[in-house]
């Protein structure tokens, strides 16, 4: 299938790229730092929230009430003085403070008894999160003195039978960011560099060929990418306890064809700019907007509705959306159909205008 | 009999302030160059040295006149004419991270050919450097790496532009006498050079070109004797850069 001149070739160009220590560990950083800042952001247990409670009435009821709130572990409860409280509260040592009031236990049954909750504003994000709660333990508390059953239960069902953190979202995108920075970079960067230096000069006054040029270049670059991942993969399967669902092979086969078709992009940037500041300045019009756009960092559902279709169409959109419907769904390759259709079209466009665009006798020159 | 036939080679170029306008950097180049002589192109800069040579190598499309190494047409042909051709060129940089070694074989694989770096190296005196990076070769080893490279696929014929520029004396010596070396085993040889006294000391003939013009063409004693200032006075191993001036004029290129 490959000439000897295209095996050798590609050997030379997986040694060039290979020996370029820098450029390796720099690739492996970022997305390693990246990758290790998000989980240890993700994991950590959420901290308890602050809460004063003024336990003005001292009834049984109110003792219970106050009780199960600090074993909560959601709440980390100071009980004190309404006036201290309040000034730790002003203070922002408490997020709110609830007062139970001296007729708390009185009446109970008859009248609506009243709980103060004296809040700081600014901290409204956290009342969402705390107001069910309060809730959910009053009516605990109201069954179990009315002795009545609950008429409801909740039980939750994962149908995906796994928890789903951020870092397992994260995780293919931020794969499939950095093949494509790798690929376009790879290229472009290179040919540009190499036309610089002459290089590409005098390759052409030898008998190769573009294509066994192109080839070279796309087999061993794809190679170092595909050795590059791995450490990714592995470091976020064995450091991070990520897990990846579903098939390997699919998985790697998606990763092979985005690379293929963001070198293919490379190829025709680089062509197309004569300078460093050239591809630097091309590359992050590619780059840029496809780091936001294409639901690396958070869904392209979560994104304002008229830039949805755009976004869906990127093609970092359709590699990132197939790679992770494989690793965070276990899809298999048929079932990502619609994503491979994506790439397949963007392979095509990329292919027809690399070849366009790199002629052999102006890329050298 | 001629390995390099040149008739009426023209190359165009837009001119750089206007699009529509062109200028010819190469005007009617016609030569003969010999199989097994060393031809030395000499001329100011811009005057079509380099464009008339990488219309050769192939690497500028030709715009006028036909050219032929060996018999095979340059334009028709540009791919038997690289299997036949060795080339270095001004820029000698390579690729970072590989030995010279690794670049021969390289260049080897690039015509097909498993070559032995070492011996090719052995030619160029840089034996020892065999494991070292092109980047950490002083000016004279570059270039001489430069036609280590030129040398793989034992060309017929072999292309030099400027070889000894920025070169000290001493290396330039001994890339004269490298080029010596490779020509006695017949090798035709042509360089472009603006140094009078490598072109008097190296080739058997010279051609000056100004303008996309060839001037004068002979060998270094015909031209001395034609055109250096007062002949008589001018001994027979005179001065060359005397005649290129007169040729050219003392006005300054570029």
């Amino acid at each position: 299938m490959l000439t000897a001149l295209q095996r050798h070739l590609t050997g030379v160009f997986m040694k060039i790229f290979w020996r370029d220590r820098r450029s390796i560990f720099f690739s492996l950083f970022f997305p390693i730092i990246f990758m290790t800042v998000f989980n240890f952001a993700n994991t950590r247990d959420q901290e308890p929230i602050d809460i004063g409670i003024v336990n003005d009435s001292g009834g049984a009821l109110a003792d219970d009430f106050a009780g199960m709130l600090t074993d909560s572990p959601l709440f980390n409860v100071t009980v004190g003085e309404e006036s201290r409280l309040r000034e730790e509260l002003i203070a922002g040592n408490q997020t709110m403070v609830l007062i139970l009031p001296e007729d708390f236990d009185v009446n109970l049954g008859e009248d609506t008894s009243e709980i103060n909750v004296v809040v700081d504003a600014a901290q409204v994000s956290q009342l969402n999160l705390i107001m069910p709660v309060l809730q959910q333990t009053l009516l605990t508390i109201e069954r179990e003195f009315r002795s009545i059953e609950p008429m409801f239960s909740i039980e939750i069902e994962d149908v995906q039978a796994r928890s789903q953190r951020y870092i397992d979202f994260l995780l293919p995108g931020l794969m499939a960011f950095t093949l494509m920075q790798l690929s376009i970079a790879g290229s472009g960067f290179n040919i540009v560099e190499y036309r610089r230096k002459g290089i590409l000069k005098r390759l052409f006054v030898t008998p190769i060929q573009p294509k066994d040029f192109i080839t070279a270049i796309v087999l061993a670059r794809m190679a170092i990418v595909l050795v590059q991942l791995s450490v990714l993969i592995l470091f976020a399967v064995m450091l991070l306890d990520i897990s990846i669902v579903g098939n390997f092979f699919a998985f790697y086969f998606v990763v092979i064809l985005g690379t293929i078709v963001f070198l293919c992009q490379g190829f025709c940037l680089g062509s197309l700019a004569k300078t460093q500041e050239a591809i630097g300045a091309l590359g992050n019009i590619v780059i840029m907007p496809q780091i936001f756009l294409s639901g690396i960092f958070y869904p392209i559902d979560s994104m304002p509705e008229w830039i949805q279709p755009i976004a869906q169409l990127l093609p970092l959109s359709f590699v990132s959306t197939g790679m992770r419907e494989i690793a965070n769904a276990g899809a298999s390759l048929i079932e990502i159909t619609p994503s491979l259709i994506g790439i397949g079209v963007w392979f095509v466009i990329s292919f027809v205008a690399a070849t366009r665009l790199f002629l052999w006798k102006e890329v050298a020159n | 009999m001629p390995i390099i036939e040149v008739s009426d080679l023209a190359k165009q170029y837009p001119l750089p302030d206007s699009k529509s306008e062109k200028f010819y950097a190469v005007n009617g180049v016609s030569l003969q160059i010999e199989a097994g002589e060393v031809f030395g192109i000499l001329g100011p800069n811009g005057a079509g040295k380099t464009t008339t040579l990488e219309m050769l190598e192939g690497l500028n499309d030709i715009d006028g006149g036909e050219a032929t190494i060996d018999g095979i047409n340059v334009d028709k042909n540009p791919y038997k004419v690289k299997e036949i051709i060795g080339v270095q060129l001004q820029a000698n940089e390579y690729f970072d991270n590989v030995s010279l070694e690794e670049l021969l074989t390289l260049f080897g694989a690039l015509y097909n050919r498993t070559i032995d770096p070492l011996s090719l190296l052995r030619k160029v005196q840089l034996e020892e450097k065999a494991k070292a990076k092109p980047a950490n070769l002083s000016g004279g080893q570059k270039q001489r790496f430069s036609i280590a490279c030129a040398l793989v696929n034992d060309p017929k014929v072999l292309f030099l532009d400027e070889p000894t520029t920025g070169l000290d004396p001493q290396a330039k010596r001994n890339l004269w006498e490298l080029v010596r070396e490779l020509n006695s085993t017949g090798m035709t040889i042509v360089l472009t050079t603006h140094n009078m006294e490598e072109a008097e000391e190296l080739c058997d003939r010279l051609a000056i070109m100004d303008q996309g013009k060839i001037i004068a063409e002979g060998t270094p004693q015909k031209l001395i004797l034609e055109h250096a200032p007062e002949p008589p006075e001018a001994p027979l191993h005179g001065d060359l850069e005397d005649v290129f001036l007169a040729l050219t004029g003392h006005e300054l290129r570029e």
